[in-house]
């Protein structure tokens, strides 16, 4: 899977680029607008991180271009200006999602998973992890063969620890990723959450994957 | 009192005075002058009679019409003065006090010595006075009514810039979008007045404008280094070697920065809102945003076993910028959420006229007022910034929405009035 990064902060790119290497992608990384046009044209990529200000042009114009080439690259922007113009004007033009600065690295790693999955697989995507097994496109997660009765959000959250396994997701993510912006900063609900999905998975299949990792947060691992 | 008021007083107060005084002025001179003229006819008159008497040695026969009358008296010396006098005498024929203007002299006739009165009337005279004054009179009158009338509408008038301009300044906002238009007036002062306002209010919005971008970029500028700090240090804890300790030390620097970046954010919200980047507005069912964030923090509510009461007509539509609708319920059912107790309650009503939502919780030790300006929190939750209830504030005054807070023991209630008249 090859991501390329466009974003002029080195500093940035570097840690989305070092996070997402974990996942087996391939991550290029272009700091200024020729060099990003450049690549897109040369080359076909899974998912394109896309800041808008960018030295030497506007992502947007990117994106245009990616569109006009018929090029069928996902497109996440991240944007530094969380404005709801630059939101409607970037999906509009085509960009499959929209993140404002500053994000959780895991937050976008979920994003980037959700489009190539439906990139790849036209939303005919199972995700296997052990003897646990998530359609994303019917929303129905089976261990063992057996279904698991989940709640929306404890779906959303299986799907969250699923995409950034073996990986730390801090309790902020969490929350953030479940409820937005508003509700961040109050862990009781995400302590409540993690027990009763932690249950739900063990009693169907016996395994314990959620471990809490000091006051940090969850990681999602195999035993 | 109104400069035109003060103005007007005093200008009729002088012209009354200084209209009386000539008129007084006036009156004692034209009856010096009439008199003069009288008094030269009764020195022809005693011309004429002294010629005569001369050529002839004789007295004439005396006159004695109504505004001439001759009358001689013999006198035994000539101790008489010759003089000028103004005299009544009762005309018998009229029935009444005719005032003569009289030049009494001596004359001597064959030896004998004689008196002389010669009288001319000064009825006309005083006709002539009483005419004149009352035409001053009425010119008067007509000047005072002339100079009331101009002083009203004249100078209303003439004020209109000023009190057009003075109107523009009270208008004049500094976060709106208006300009200041001002009346075009040929008047130099208000021309001055005009010119200086017009720059002061230019320079007073670019200022502002200046802060309010700097706020802008300045928030903006942040976010990059924040979502630098926040990578790295989501990259540092996943090295498997850490010790609990530096966990927690991460922790904590990360959980600062996430409210540093929230308080950014929200800052950069509320500048937003000032800047009317939320223009578009539209009919928004507010019925359907309060159900769906209702629903999206159902666990959250059931997790701490909280009761809902829903009192939601359908339908309720308010015209406003949708994501501000949606920012503005989603803040004040999260703060209802958050600062709920266990097995506590949350009571929610929407209707035509109003919004209300009230909820269990401690009891507040700051001043309900101040909970809605910026940075004001009640000291017991310190994670909360202090900005949630300034941007519902900031919202509504947008709108015109009037917001109240109220408690009641350990009840909080805050109401959104759609229509103040209600």
């Amino acid at each position: 899977m090859k991501i390329l990064i466009i974003e002029d902060e080195k500093e940035l790119s570097e840690s989305i680029a070092a996070y997402l290497k974990g996942e087996d992608y391939v991550c290029e990384i272009a700091s200024n607008f020729n060099k990003a046009i450049e690549k897109t044209e040369l080359y076909d990529y899974d998912c394109i991180l896309l800041d808008i200000t960018i030295p030497g042009g506007n992502g947007l114009d990117i994106l245009k271009e990616l569109k006009a080439n018929k090029k069928m690259d996902g497109v996440i922007i991240i944007s530094a200006k969380n404005s709801l113009d630059d939101k409607i004007n970037g999906l509009t033009l085509g960009a499959d999602d929209y993140l404002s600065k500053p994000f959780h690295l895991s937050e976008l790693n979920a994003r980037i998973a959700a489009i190539i999955r439906r990139k790849n697989f036209d939303g005919h995507s199972k995700i296997v992890f052990e003897n646990l097994c998530i359609d994303t496109q019917s929303k129905v997660v089976t261990v063992e063969n057996k279904e698991l009765e989940l709640t929306k959000k404890e779906y959303e959250l299986l799907l969250y620890f699923v995409s950034n396994k073996k990986r730390l997701i801090s309790k902020d993510a969490i929350a953030e990723h479940l409820w937005g912006n508003d509700m961040s900063g109050n862990f009781d609900f995400i302590y409540t959450h993690i027990k009763n999905l932690r249950k739900k998975l063990m009693d169907a299949g016996k395994a314990d994957y959620i471990k809490s990792v000091y006051g940090m947060g969850y990681k999602f691992t195999a035993q | 009192m109104k400069l035109l008021a003060k103005y007007n007083r005093l200008n009729i107060l002088v012209t009354i005075i200084v209209l009386l005084l000539s008129a007084i002025f006036y009156y004692f001179f034209i009856k010096a002058v009439l008199i003069h003229q009288l008094d030269k006819n009764l020195l022809a008159e005693e011309r004429e009679l002294k010629d005569y008497v001369k050529e002839e040695n004789q007295l004439p026969e005396p006159s004695n019409y109504k505004d001439e009358q001759e009358v001689y008296s013999h006198i035994n010396d000539s101790q008489i003065i010759r003089k000028f006098s103004s005299i009544d005498v009762f005309n018998k024929e009229h029935d009444e006090n005719i005032s003569y203007r009289q030049l009494e002299f001596p004359v001597t006739v064959a030896g004998k010595m004689y008196r002389i009165d010669v009288r001319k009337s000064q009825e006309e005279t005083e006709d002539l006075i009483q005419l004149i004054l009352e035409i001053t009179l009425a010119m008067v009158l007509i000047l005072l009514i002339t100079l009331f009338i101009t002083n009203r509408f004249v100078l209303n008038k003439l004020w209109s810039p000023f009190n057009s301009t003075l109107n523009q300044i009270k208008k004049f906002n500094l976060s709106g979008t208006n300009d200041i238009y001002l009346q075009l007036t040929d008047i130099n002062e208000f021309k001055e007045l005009n010119g200086a306002v017009y720059t002061m209010t230019k320079r007073a919005s670019h200022d502002y404008n200046e802060i309010k971008s700097f706020t802008e970029n300045a928030s903006h500028e942040i976010q990059t280094p924040l979502a630098i700090i926040k990578s790295k240090l989501e990259l540092l804890s996943q090295g498997e070697s850490l010790k609990e300790e530096q966990m927690n030390t991460i922790q904590s620097i990360y959980e600062t920065t996430n409210r540093l970046s929230k308080l950014n954010q929200s800052l950069i919200l509320l500048t937003k809102i000032d800047n009317r980047q939320f223009h578009e507005n539209e009919e928004v069912n507010l019925s359907t945003i309060v159900h769906n964030h209702l629903n999206n923090y159902e666990e959250l509510i059931a997790a701490k076993l909280i009761t809902v009461t829903k009192n939601i007509e359908n339908n309720v539509k308010v015209t406003m910028n949708e994501t501000l609708a949606d920012i503005l319920i989603s803040n004040l059912i999260t703060n209802a959420i958050k600062h709920n107790i266990k097995n506590g309650s949350i009571d929610v009503t929407l209707n035509e006229t109003s919004f209300s939502i009230s909820n269990s919780g401690i009891e507040l030790d700051a001043d309900p007022a101040e909970l809605f300006e910026r940075f004001k929190k009640d000291k017991v939750n310190s994670d909360s910034l202090g900005l949630g209830l300034s941007i519902v504030k900031k919202i509504c005054d947008t709108y015109g929405f009037m917001v109240s807070y109220n408690h009641n023991e350990k009840i909080h209630i805050v109401t959104i009035q759609f229509s103040p008249n209600f």
